[in-house]
């Protein structure tokens, strides 16, 4: 792959404004994720994290700046299906089967599910829900349908992979399940990957950067590198290693 | 989930057997104004030697309401996508929907019959009575969908059509079901209104307005019952297949986003103004194409202009004007005062729920009941009850205002969370203390919209009773100018109740907009 960086935003800045009052949402947010990295963006509520992404994903504008989403513009990059995306709750169509759901980027695209059988097939199984191809999303329990989220998000074979706090909804037990399967799915894949996340825990365990955001005005306050080589296991989480990594970053969020 | 249903039905089930035994036994004692009240086995034995009666009257009117109810949906429905793809139509056409919705269709029924042949003018009434509800609930259902899933969609690039076709429409099934199950009764009353109001040889309404005078009450009631039948299975039928489609619907978990609003603020004012006169200047513009296209003489089918010209141009007009006002005198205090009392005993009733949950429970199927009756196929029976002085007229406000509101009111109060009804408890506040804190202040934007909501049929009410017993007010100057063949008085009357329609509409929701915002609290739409 070239050295065209996954995702790239160059000073942008974007701000809110209702009758009279105004939130600067972001101020000149800069970040960069190589090919294939995996990136958390990490910071109190409000400080802009979900709108970056957002922006990224051409679901919002901006004020000014550059965006960049393999070297193309949000709105081309989707649109030519290199990305995929999956949110806060699962967000699921509830009329819909889990493979149905799955296939719905590719109708969105204008392609024929038709033709994607096998990649469904395999996704399915990928995210361990073989046998569960045609049930509706109500009978299914809230981490097998951020599974099946997951999954959608992988159906087009995305070069650049969006998370916003996938398993937000989900207890601490059932996330650090989930946060291994993710890392496996992901190295499958070799995308790059953006996650947006409130648990530091999460974010050291999953990424190759930790960018931290503070909020009023919503900017970058730094980027730690995490070193811990692949597959990371679920022992990571009692090293001393990973409690400085944690500790270290709880403390930039805390402004000390 | 079965058990508390079978629970909610069973008193239910037992208070109909108690209420109609009460009905056999004063019926047979002849306890109600000398026999007006017939019992249930006389209905049944008069219904039974009028069996051959009945399946073309039926037929009729189940054939113009189905026909009525197609098309009045099929309009309401695309009607209500354009307006929620392109909001500045529906701001254009919010006179219209507004006329449509507030017009009380016993003014317009001879009007219908004037311009229209055949069986036309049943199907537009039928037409008209679903139209509103319909297009309300696909707007609400378009509008209120999953935010996440449509960020799915434009997240690969999906546009507004996308997010429409795959999540909106889908998404609002089951409050177009809903609607349509309200809209049902409302096309089988449209269509007997019409038939009553428009001669023709079958129908329902036209077998009811030939048995009225032969003072025969277990055929009227027979009638009556038979048009409550069909209205009730049509919603049965719809209320039946939106269960079925509701289970896969429901969204797993609950989003706190708000889907973005219409941009109201966000137009210039110039456009604002613009959109307002257009919206007000449609109806107008729409009521002379339809003569225009019709072709009716002008002798016959009065326009805009004309209808002015004859309430304050012609030579004649101080006698129009005077006869028009003595019956607006008659018609408006019985109004006010019917919706004032069913309205606030709704209201103290509802309230008053969340003490005798038991009483609620066996009396709401009872108050849904009497929401598919047919009003005029009621309204003959309460004559027969109540005879024809001033009584009947409250009462059939009283009663046609009341049964909307009260169940409105308590789904209203239902909505209040255990928590925040548990909260004054807590504290060891008295039953009137929680009233006064929370289910009065709850119920209250339920209130208003009941009051907005009964208006037309409050009107619609006493027109009825006024053109059928009471030989009063515009109800019966209709009449009277339908045998006068006084055709610019029937257009006067007509555009005159629509507008007085749609004036209190709009006075009750500039009311409400103005408490609630105070209070803080939302329109109920």
């Amino acid at each position: 792959m070239a050295a065209v960086p996954g995702i790239s935003l160059r000073n942008v800045c974007k701000t809110y404004r209702s009758r009279g009052s105004a939130v600067v949402a972001l101020e000149g947010m800069t970040l960069d994720c190589p090919p294939g990295s995996f990136t958390a963006l990490i910071g109190p509520s409000g400080c802009g994290k979900s709108t970056a992404m957002r922006i990224a994903l051409g679901l919002e504008d901006h004020d000014s700046g550059e965006v960049r989403i393999a070297g193309q513009a949000p709105a081309t990059a989707t649109a030519s299906g290199i990305t995929g995306v999956a949110f806060q709750d699962a967000a699921l169509l509830p009329w819909r089967s889990v493979a149905r759901n799955i296939a719905l980027p590719l109708e969105v695209l204008d392609r024929d599910p038709a033709r994607f059988g096998a990649e469904i097939a395999k996704l399915i199984e990928l995210v361990g829900l073989k046998g569960y191809e045609n049930a509706l999303p109500g009978q299914l329990s809230g981490g097998m349908r951020q599974r099946v989220s997951i999954a959608r998000s992988l159906i087009t074979s995305p070069e650049v992979l969006f998370m916003d706090e996938p398993f937000g909804a989900l207890d601490q037990i059932r996330r650090r399940q989930m946060n291994v399967e993710l890392q496996r799915i992901w190295q499958e894949t070799r995308s790059t990957a953006l996650l947006v996340t409130h648990g530091i825990d999460e974010a050291v365990f999953l990424a190759d950067y930790v960018v931290v955001m503070h909020a009023n005005p919503g900017r970058v306050v730094e980027v730690i590198e995490i070193p811990f080589p692949r597959p990371r296991r679920d022992a990571l989480y009692g090293t001393p290693e990973f409690h400085a990594l944690t500790d270290r970053i709880a403390r930039v969020l805390h402004g000390q | 989930m079965a058990s508390s249903r079978s629970l909610w039905r069973s008193p239910a089930l037992r208070n109909l057997l108690i209420l109609l035994m009460i009905w056999e036994m004063v019926g047979q004692l002849k306890l109600v104004a000398g026999g007006a009240l017939p019992p249930i086995s006389d209905i049944l034995i008069r219904f039974w030697q009028d069996r051959a009666d009945y399946p073309g009257h039926v037929a009729a009117t189940v054939w113009s309401s189905t026909l009525g109810f197609v098309i009045g949906n099929l309009l309401a429905i695309s009607a209500g996508v354009l307006f929620v793809l392109f909001p500045p139509v529906q701001r254009l056409a919010r006179g219209v929907n507004i006329a449509v919705f507030a017009l009380p269709a016993i003014a317009i029924a001879p009007i219908l019959v004037l311009t229209l042949e055949g069986n036309a003018p049943r199907v537009v009434l039928a037409a008209l009575g679903v139209y509103f509800i319909t297009m309300t609930a696909t707007v609400v259902g378009l509008s209120q969908y999953d935010t996440r899933s449509a960020d799915v969609i434009r997240a690969y690039g999906g546009g507004s059509w996308k997010v429409m076709k795959l999540v909106r429409l889908r998404g609002a099934v089951p409050d177009i079901l809903g609607g349509l199950r309200i809209a049902a009764p409302n096309a089988v009353l449209g269509a007997i209104l019409a038939e009553f109001g428009g001669g023709g040889r079958w129908g329902l309404g036209t077998y009811l307005l030939g048995s009225l005078g032969r003072g025969e009450p277990a055929r009227l009631w027979g009638i009556g019952l038979m048009a409550t039948l069909i209205a009730g299975l049509s919603y049965a039928v719809f209320a039946l297949i939106s269960t079925r489609v509701l289970g896969a619907t429901r969204s797993v978990t609950l989003n706190t986003a708000l889907p973005p609003g219409d941009g109201d603020a966000d137009a210039p004012l110039a456009l604002r103004m613009a959109l307002m006169i257009g919206a007000a200047a449609l109806p107008f513009v729409l009521w002379w194409a339809f003569i225009r296209l019709t072709g009716v003489p002008e002798m016959i089918a009065k326009t805009p202009w004309g209808v002015i010209d004859y309430l304050f141009l012609a030579d004649a007009s101080a006698v129009a004007r005077a006869k028009l006002g003595a019956a607006l005198l008659q018609t408006l205090p019985i109004t006010a005062l019917g919706m004032v009392a069913g309205l606030g005993f709704a209201f103290l009733l509802a309230v008053s729920s969340r003490m005798m949950p038991g009483f609620i429970r066996a009396f709401m199927p009872i108050a849904l009941v009497t929401q598919t009756m047919p009003l005029v196929a009621l309204t003959p029976l309460l004559v027969l009850m109540l005879g024809r002085g001033l009584s009947v007229t409250l009462w059939i406000t009283i009663s046609v205002t009341f049964f909307p509101a009260f169940v409105l009111l308590v789904q209203g109060i239902q909505r209040v969370p255990q928590s925040v009804l548990d909260l004054p408890r807590a504290y060891g506040a008295s039953a009137w203390k929680e009233l006064r804190m929370v289910s009065i202040p709850a119920a209250l934007p339920y209130l208003f919209a009941a009051t907005r909501l009964t208006v037309p049929r409050a009107l619609l009410g006493v027109m009825i009773a006024e053109w059928l017993a009471t030989g009063t007010g515009l109800g019966n100057l209709l009449n009277q100018s339908r045998g006068y063949l006084d055709y610019g008085m029937i257009w006067t009357v007509a555009s005159v109740s629509v507008c007085l329609s749609v004036a209190f509409y709009y006075a009750v929701l500039a009311v409400e907009r103005r408490t609630l915002t105070r209070l803080g609290m939302q329109v109920v739409e």
